[in-house]
């Protein structure tokens, strides 16, 4: 047996004028309701969306053309035959009115119902499938709004600004961050862009739409909106190309840059800072060789003798500071190898006196350890280690006091070794304190006259201890000593 | 050398550059006193009533040199000599002090930049053309 075509419903209270249709029906494969009156036929048709629903005109209870306006109210694709024996003018148009497909006169023959059934049921199969379309067509609809609202928000959300331009120079879109960035209450699309965009994103967007076919590409520029570093931002305007290679408007969008340029001024008064840094030792070596070679001026070799000395010991500070120099940068650049061992750090603190020992003797300094047993052991890199110690007792040695000494002690504090390095020295004002760690500071006043240092040795040290997650803190009264302690992490994997 | 300055203080904490200049301009006729800070520089300069004055600027402080000057150039004795301030901190370094805006000129009260090391001619070109300011 073949599949079925559809299913139909059969209203008639004539018994075997609808057993006859229902018999007929079944033969071409349709799938048959019936229903013996016209409150049955309302009941079946609202309940299933029939193919087709063929009804008789004149039933006892209900009227067919009611029958016909109840099941067309819910299922308007039902196609619906109206079938009686008094045909007339009237019931036809009313019928026809009501979204009745066609009517069948009674009596029918086989022919003439199957012929007339086949006629509705490819109705009901092309208005099956404009509906499909039709319902397809407006998901893809919904689908492309959704989609466009999507678009939208993204583009709402971003903190970069955004904003388009047509090809008349106005506003066709654009975001909340671009009002802000350029302090506008509001704009409205069809605003004239130029207006109200600064000056220099003008001047592209004007360069971009010019005749000249090679100066329409990407320019970006970084503008100061708001004075004293307040708000940078770096604007690019990209031309949007046509097929034809016309433009048909620009994107500007607009970039919050204030930190990067921040970073970019610490970065350059640095810089700037080295430079003086290399600058001063350099006019002080040539100064002296100046004043050697002047003719001009006499100097006794005993004075010449003394001006190269001098000049040597310039340059090797010029060579401490461009050690101190590349140590901070690899640091800041982590590509410095660690080699991360077991370090027992008295053993440490030995090597480095031994290191100092001549410092130490010309200034009669006496250094005293208290290690506390068992003596803690660190893991970390030696060499950075020793830099720490080695820093701190020869800056404990240079601002000692003549015949000053210096005590190192270690001790367990929880789940951290504690490095207390004190000396009895000439001490800091707070003021001096507080910029200790920073990069170039060197305290200068009537006592440190004298002293060398290239002002990046404690800021070395705390650049080491740190990135072992440690802290080091200072404490000193001017004129009575300094003391540095350090928290470094014991490891305990 | 028709120079009405005769005696010039330099004040300088870098002790090399100080006994350098020294010696340039004494070989060149001035007579120099000299100071290594900025609070030795005020007291030489009561003391000693210069006739110009040259000051370094990155002492104890960034701008110890301007603080000195200032201090000077509020003096009626300092109001009437040159004061320079000398340094290495130059354009090319990035240090830009050009008093441009009003609160700079209120500020910066020197009568010229020095770069180091100095050149004597330039210096001394620096001294001949000086003419107090009438403010």
């Amino acid at each position: 047996m073949s599949e079925t075509k559809g299913k139909i419903l059969v209203v008639d209270d004539e018994k075997g004028l609808r057993i006859g249709t229902q018999r007929l029906l079944e033969d071409e494969n349709f799938l048959v309701d019936t229903a013996e009156n016209g409150e049955q036929g309302i009941r079946l048709g609202i309940a299933s969306d029939y193919d087709i629903a063929i009804i008789d005109l004149k039933m006892p209870d209900v009227d067919g053309l009611e029958v016909l306006k109840q099941i067309k109210s819910i299922h308007p694709n039902t196609i619906c035959f109206i079938a009686t024996a008094y045909a007339s003018y009237e019931t036809a148009i009313e019928s026809t009115r009501l979204g009745a497909y066609g009517y069948i006169p009674k009596p029918f023959t086989p022919d003439e119902l199957i012929y007339q059934v086949e006629q509705g049921f490819r109705q009901r199969q092309l208005v099956v499938e404009s509906e499909l379309l039709k319902k397809e067509r407006e998901e893809n609809l919904i689908e492309i709004a959704s989609e466009k609202s999507r678009l939208n928000t993204i583009i709402k959300a971003i903190s970069d600004g955004v904003l388009v331009i047509n090809r008349i120079g106005e506003l066709v879109y654009f975001n909340t961050a671009a009002l802000k960035y350029f302090d506008l209450d509001s704009l409205s699309i069809g605003d004239s862009a130029l207006k109200h965009l600064p000056a220099p994103i003008v001047e592209i967007i004007k360069k971009i739409y010019s005749p000249d076919q090679s100066l329409q590409k990407t320019y970006s520029i970084q503008l100061e909106l708001k004075s004293n570093n307040a708000l940078f931002v770096e604007s690019t305007c990209t031309p949007i190309l046509q097929n034809d290679k016309s433009i048909a408007g620009v994107v500007v969008v607009i970039k919050n840059i204030t930190e990067f340029k921040k970073i970019e001024q610490i970065k350059s008064q640095f810089v700037s800072m080295v430079a003086h840094e290399l600058k001063t030792p350099m006019a002080a070596v040539q100064g002296f060789l100046n004043i050697i070679l002047d003719d001009t001026i006499s100097i006794p070799y005993d004075t010449q003798r003394d001006y190269l000395v001098r000049s040597v010991i310039r340059l090797k500070s010029l060579t401490d500071l461009v050690n101190d120099l590349l140590d901070i940068s690899r640091m800041e650049l982590k590509t410095k190898q660690r080699e991360i061992t077991e370090i027992k750090l008295d053993e440490i603190v030995h090597s480095v006196s031994q290191m100092l020992e001549l410092e130490l003797k010309k200034k009669g300094v006496t250094l005293i350890t208290h290690f506390e047993e068992p003596m803690p052991t660190i893991k970390a890199d030696a060499n950075e280690i020793n830099r720490v110690f080695t820093n701190l007792i020869s800056n404990a040695i240079k601002y000692n006091k003549d015949k000053g000494k210096i005590d190192i002690n270690i001790s367990h504090s929880g789940s951290y070794v504690l490095i207390q390095i004190s000396d009895s020295g000439i001490g800091m004002k707070t003021e001096e304190k507080n910029r200790l760690f920073q990069e170039f500071y060197r305290a200068k006043n009537e006592k440190t006259r004298g002293i060398s240092g290239t002002g990046l040795g404690l800021s070395i040290v705390k650049k080491i201890v740190e990135s072992y997650y440690g802290k080091i803190e200072v404490e000193s009264e001017y004129g009575s000593g300094t003391t540095f302690k350090i928290h470094f992490p014991i490891n305990t994997n | 050398m028709d120079l009405l300055v005769k005696k010039i203080l330099l004040v300088d904490d870098d002790i090399d550059l100080l006994e350098q200049n020294k010696l340039i301009l004494l070989s060149k006729g001035f007579q120099v006193v000299t100071g290594e800070s900025g609070a030795e520089g005020w007291s030489l300069f009561q003391k000693e009533k210069p006739d110009a004055c040259i000051v370094d600027l990155i002492m104890e402080q960034m701008d110890s040199g301007f603080v000195l000057t200032h201090r000077i150039k509020k003096t009626e004795h300092g109001k009437k000599i040159p004061v320079f301030i000398l340094t290495s901190a130059t354009y090319e370094t990035g240090f830009k002090f050009s008093a441009s805006t009003e609160e700079e000129k209120e500020w910066i009260k020197c009568d010229g930049i020095l770069h180091k090391p100095v050149v004597v001619e330039e210096l001394i070109t620096k001294l001949e053309n000086f003419t107090p300011k009438t403010n």
